[in-house]
């Protein structure tokens, strides 16, 4: 008896427990003069284990300039969507937030997920909208508002390949004669004859393939490529991607190289990132958007020196703006104080360099010329960060093996591009979710296969056809009426 | 009036300790289970965050019309249901014949063995297993293209395009994956079977066959059949990781691999719509409701101590 | 006794076989894990890699902190959560067995229902951080979905009513015991299959939980062993899935496909080792014993 009364009562207390666990947090009152908290969310997907340092540094600064001290919370890639999905569902404490046209931006905005912008922005960060071009600060309105700001990096994007220097030395390739896509064709035959052992063009990743590099520099995707305009296209006439010759041409020349050999075989259901396959020494190169320094960056992943050469004229497209930005959820308790901390992030090299970089002495430090480096002797420093995520990048400082001007280098490059006269518009995507649906299954059975020269060409005719039959001509009317509004709107006729 | 409460009363009273035992379980499904219930009203409301879920706008059945008035709705949910009515048959048969033959193994110290190994597959988590999948039919490096079938002098295929093979790769995947884990629940259920039965059996001349048709199977039955019941509630759910990971996401593959569950993953990856997401959710559990309904009155005619309720 | 013997070879013929099939996929993955990177990328999964090399297990002892850690939790909410969770469903199951049980049919229902029906993952999300503030808590990785369901309750309830006779039960009622002892003294110790059935079930659904610790853990101290796997696996699936327009600066410091290996091996190795122990109680002659006795 007295053991089941045991038992039983301890039952009874765990499950007591666990309903009085919901003592209510109180909200914590900022006091005057006590700094305000506020929470950042981020993508992470490399070793911070050191953030707290990081934190504490950039913690000294904000308190002193502008009494507010900030909790970093780095989010792996993995659960970036689940994770910040339920942070937004409810009233967990986060203020601050990455986002961008790739983690459904668009759906965050039309589900009040996220402030307002416009007036903070006046008031609290003024500073910022000097630190990028007027149309890439006004990329991001959706029916007049900003809700994100865009990380300053590289905007714009020209498409082109990368490849291992030592083999264009060994056979006197010359890049300089090396000028449309199909030039191509006579570099890859001679790595092929050449070299048995290497591939010369993998895909990038299972669903970036060749093809794709090879039209984007042509179109503006509109987000999500289901109605496309021709980047020259002033009269902004919205088409399907898929019946256009130049999509056609594409995949012929790419069906080309895959029959000689010139592309890897199972490039339709490769697990591997190019840069890995070509640090094996199993690849030549491969296809990608570039910008000033992508060789430098690329060398340093695949422990090749690569070499790029780029194959279009820059440009800007709809969501160069959208794709990292950063925003203030509803949840938040203090707007001003997070608008505050973002302005910050835009004008203050201190505080950008410890996010970036880590501390000075522990995470990198100084060289003669201006870079800096790892410490010596240390392979593994407990901080690494994505610049091009957040903040003002062209604030801080530079890691030796890069150029030192590459902040000048990127940011003539963005003047440079041929900007979409589709730049600022978002598309949303609720009126036709349930054909969206539908045309994002059939993409999937058939774009990989096509785009990396794995099916035949007459499979794109049934793929046009079974677009049609999921909806997209719908789509397409859909985002044309929404893309001619918006151009009234902005007084873009 | 007073006379039936006061029965109740007694009644509760009379049982107050079976009752007392229901507590904690009841609880927990009470918080786990039901109080998140609410959440299948997202099923039909356009949620907005700022206004909250109590309060976003109902619409109806709008969010349930990407699931059908797409061509692919009748080869998604055919797909499903017969790669789930086979595993059900297949895997069930399998687990029990197995397990009949675990209990036959003389050697008790083998037979342990076995049972671990057996197990092993079941641990392997998806992800991996699609690897393994992938070691065996790559292209160019496969186990099968590059030894099994030049053995028998066929030329190498390219699995990963060729969708007509898949349902015997998912089927042997699953059956492979499952069996060590399911037939220890039969195991149990054998175990528990009074040896005096096969006695009495033997000693009247019944052979091995006749013994399992006739003693284990007949007192497997109320296992089989709750096992059933419960799979047949599922019937409109796919194991997500062997439909998607396995094949490795290869478009070609999709008229046959192609399940309810990937469909709507792929569908709503750019849309990120948790109305729709809900709203293939309650599809899938409705379907599953009646076929069980039905299931149950059919077991509860036949011998009402086995029905599920 | 001839025929006897020729079966006794079928059967563990039959069995050789089966194991053979279970065992070489997992050789594969262990010596995988052995291998070179060079030597996977180049001539894929091999039982006689070109190359051998502890690399992976270097990259995993570099991080020996986190995943020793990791092990403690999962070892902890393993123990903890079976426990709890197969005592709470016995419990459960125990009157929805009993033939006399007002209401049965009603509560068996309620039980089932909620194998068929959810609220969602966002509903189930917000009760838990919300109203019971588990986010970042040992109980995240207990509590949610996994103490007890509807299946393990159902299925002990089947082995409670027609594998415990009841006459047993009623000569104890003679005897003048009360519900409890009867529970503990008598349903229980003749339940051991169904139990360590059960048990084993649980056990492993904790072992291999990463989904509660991706959604309700942010802080990487409290990461149980497959959810800090599950995310560095994941993690190099993001990247290679997602091509974030080139930027992916940190893959280099990523784990490979060695690494993937040893991952899954530190994962599994640990129940195969437990496994065995458990097994004991699936034999003959224990249960029986107590019913004539």
């Amino acid at each position: 008896m007295k053991k089941n009364k045991l038992a039983l009562g301890s039952l009874l207390m765990a499950i007591i427990l666990l309903i009085t666990a919901c003592s209510g947090s109180g909200g914590s009152s900022s006091d005057g003069g006590k700094p305000v908290e506020i929470v950042m969310a981020y993508l992470a997907f490399t070793d911070v284990s050191d953030i707290q340092t990081v934190e504490d540094e950039i913690n000294k600064i904000a308190r002193e300039k502008i009494n507010v001290v900030v909790d970093l919370m780095p989010i792996d890639g993995a659960a970036w969507t689940q994770q910040t999905n339920l942070l937004l569902a409810g009233n967990e404490k986060i203020d601050i937030i990455l986002t961008s046209s790739f983690f459904n931006y668009n759906s965050q905005v039309s589900r009040g997920q996220l402030l307002e912008l416009d007036e903070l922005l006046e008031q609290y960060g003024p500073e910022i909208k000097n630190t990028m071009p007027e149309a890439i600060y006004n990329g991001t309105r959706i029916n007049g508002k900003i809700y994100g700001i865009p990380s300053v990096r590289d905007f714009a994007a020209d498409y082109g390949m990368v490849m291992r220097k030592d083999l264009v030395d060994k056979y006197n390739i010359d890049l300089s004669k090396v000028k449309t896509w199909a030039d191509l064709t006579g570099v890859f035959k001679v790595i092929k004859e050449n070299e048995p052992g290497i591939v010369p063009l993998v895909p990038t990743t299972q669903t970036y393939q060749p093809t794709r590099a090879m039209y984007s520099p042509e179109i503006d995707p509109l987000g999500d490529s289901l109605g496309v305009i021709l980047i020259d296209d002033q009269d902004k006439k919205v088409v399907n991607l898929y019946e256009l010759d130049l999509y056609r041409e594409k995949l012929e020349l790419v069906k080309q190289w895959y029959d000689a050999g010139y592309l890897s075989a199972d490039a339709a259901t490769t697990q591997e990132a190019s840069a890995n396959v070509v640090k094996a020494g199993k690849a030549f190169g491969y296809f990608n958007n570039l910008k000033p320094g992508y060789a430098i960056q690329e060398s340093q992943l695949t422990g090749y020196e690569m070499v790029s050469v780029s194959l279009s004229p820059a440009v800007i497209q709809s969501n160069s703006a959208s794709s990292f930005m950063i925003s203030i959820a509803r949840n938040s308790t203090d707007p001003v104080a997070a608008m505050k901390f973002l302005n910050l992030l835009y004008t203050d090299p201190d505080v950008m360099n410890l996010l970036a970089n880590g501390v000075e002495g522990k995470h990198y430090v100084k060289k003669d010329n201006g870079f800096i480096g790892k410490p010596e002797g240390v392979t593994e420093t407990g901080y690494q960060f994505n610049q091009w995520e957040i903040g003002n990048n062209f604030l801080t400082l530079v890691w030796e093996g890069w150029d030192a001007d590459i902040w000048e280098q990127t940011k003539k490059f963005n003047e440079s591009g041929k900007v979409s006269p589709a730049l600022g518009f978002s598309f949303d995507q609720t009126p036709v979710k349930s054909e969206v649906a539908a045309v994002t299954n059939v993409q999937n059975q058939y774009l990989v296969g096509l785009e990396s020269g794995t099916l035949e060409i007459e499979m794109l005719d049934n793929f046009i056809n079974e677009l049609k039959a999921a909806g997209i001509d719908r789509i397409i009317e859909e985002k044309q009426r929404q893309l001619d509004e918006w151009a009234k709107a902005n007084g873009k006729k | 009036m007073a006379h039936t409460w006061r029965k109740v009363w007694k009644t509760f009273w009379r049982y107050k300790a079976l009752f007392l035992m229901l507590l904690p379980g009841m609880v927990y499904l009470f918080i786990n289970n039901y109080m998140p219930m609410f959440g299948l009203t997202i099923a039909f409301k356009d949620i907005n965050y700022a206004k909250g879920i109590w309060r976003s706008d109902w619409i109806g059945l709008k969010n349930f019309e990407f699931l059908f008035m797409t061509k692919d709705a009748w080869r998604i949910t055919r797909n499903t249901i017969l790669y789930n009515a086979v595993f059900i048959v297949l895997n069930t048969v399998t687990a029990i014949g197995v397990a009949i033959l675990l209990n036959e193994v003389r050697k008790k110290f083998l037979a342990r063995f076995y049972q671990s190994v057996l197990l092993l597959p079941y641990l392997i988590s998806m992800v991996i297993v699609g690897y393994l999948v992938l070691a065996l039919l790559n292209l160019e490096n496969g186990f099968m293209n590059k030894v099994i079938l030049p053995a028998f002098g066929i030329d190498p295929i390219s699995w990963y395009t060729k969708p007509e093979y898949w349902p015997y790769i998912l089927t042997i995947v699953s059956l492979w994956k499952n069996i060590g884990y399911l037939c220890i629940i039969y195991l149990a259920a054998i175990v528990g079977i009074d040896p005096e039965y096969y006695e009495a059996a033997t000693i009247d001349g019944a052979t091995k066959w006749q013994q399992i048709r006739s003693i284990t199977v007949p007192l497997l039955m109320p296992t089989i059949i709750i096992l059933t019941l419960l799979a047949i509630g599922r019937i409109f759910y796919a194991d997500f990781g062997l439909f998607y990971q396995v094949p490795l996401n290869s478009g070609p593959l999709q008229p046959t691999t192609d399940v309810i569950d990937t469909y709507v993953y792929r569908g709503l990856i750019t849309l990120g719509d948790i109305g729709m997401s809900s709203a293939a959710g309650f599809y899938q559990s409705l379907v599953g409701f009646v076929l069980v309904l039905v299931s149950n009155l059919l077991v509860r005619l036949k011998d009402k101590d086995q029905a599920l309720f | 006794m001839r025929s006897n013997d020729m079966n006794q070879t079928l059967v563990n013929l039959f069995f050789i076989l089966a194991s053979a099939a279970c065992i070489f996929p997992f050789l594969l993955l262990f010596i995988a894990s052995f291998s070179s990177e060079q030597s996977i990328l180049t001539k894929g999964y091999s039982l006689f890699p070109s190359e051998w090399s502890l690399e992976a297990y270097r990259y995993l002892w570099r991080n020996v902190d986190a995943i020793g850690r990791s092990y403690g939790i999962t070892v902890l909410i393993t123990a903890v959560g079976t426990t709890v969770g197969l005592f709470i469903s016995a419990l459960l199951a125990y009157p929805l067995s009993r033939t006399d049980m007002p209401l049965k049919n009603t509560l068996s229902f309620i039980v089932f229902f909620t194998m068929l029906f959810n609220g969602g993952l966002v509903p189930t999300y917000l009760i838990y951080t919300e109203v019971f503030h588990i986010k970042n808590t040992l109980w995240a990785l207990i509590v949610p979905g996994l103490l007890t369901n509807g299946f393990f309750i159902l299925l002990i309830r089947t082995f409670f009513r027609n594998s415990i006779p009841k006459e047993v039960i009623e000569s104890a009622y003679i005897d003048g015991a009360a519900e409890f002892k009867i529970f503990f003294r008598i349903v229980m110790p003749l339940s051991l299959p169904i139990l360590a059935t059960i048990g084993l079930m649980l056990g492993i659904a904790y072992w291999n939980d990463w989904f509660n610790g991706l959604i309700y853990i942010t802080d990487s101290k409290l990461y149980s062993l497959q959810n800090l796997l599950n995310r560095m696996l994941q993690n190099i699936q993001f990247l290679q899935q997602t091509n974030l327009g080139g930027r992916a600066e940190g893959a280099t410091s990523l784990p490979t496909n060695a690494v993937r290996m040893a991952m899954a091996v530190i994962g599994i190795v640990p129940i195969l080792l437990i496994y065995p122990f458990f097994q004991k109680f699936f034999v003959k002659g224990l249960t029986i014993g107590a019913v004539k006795g």
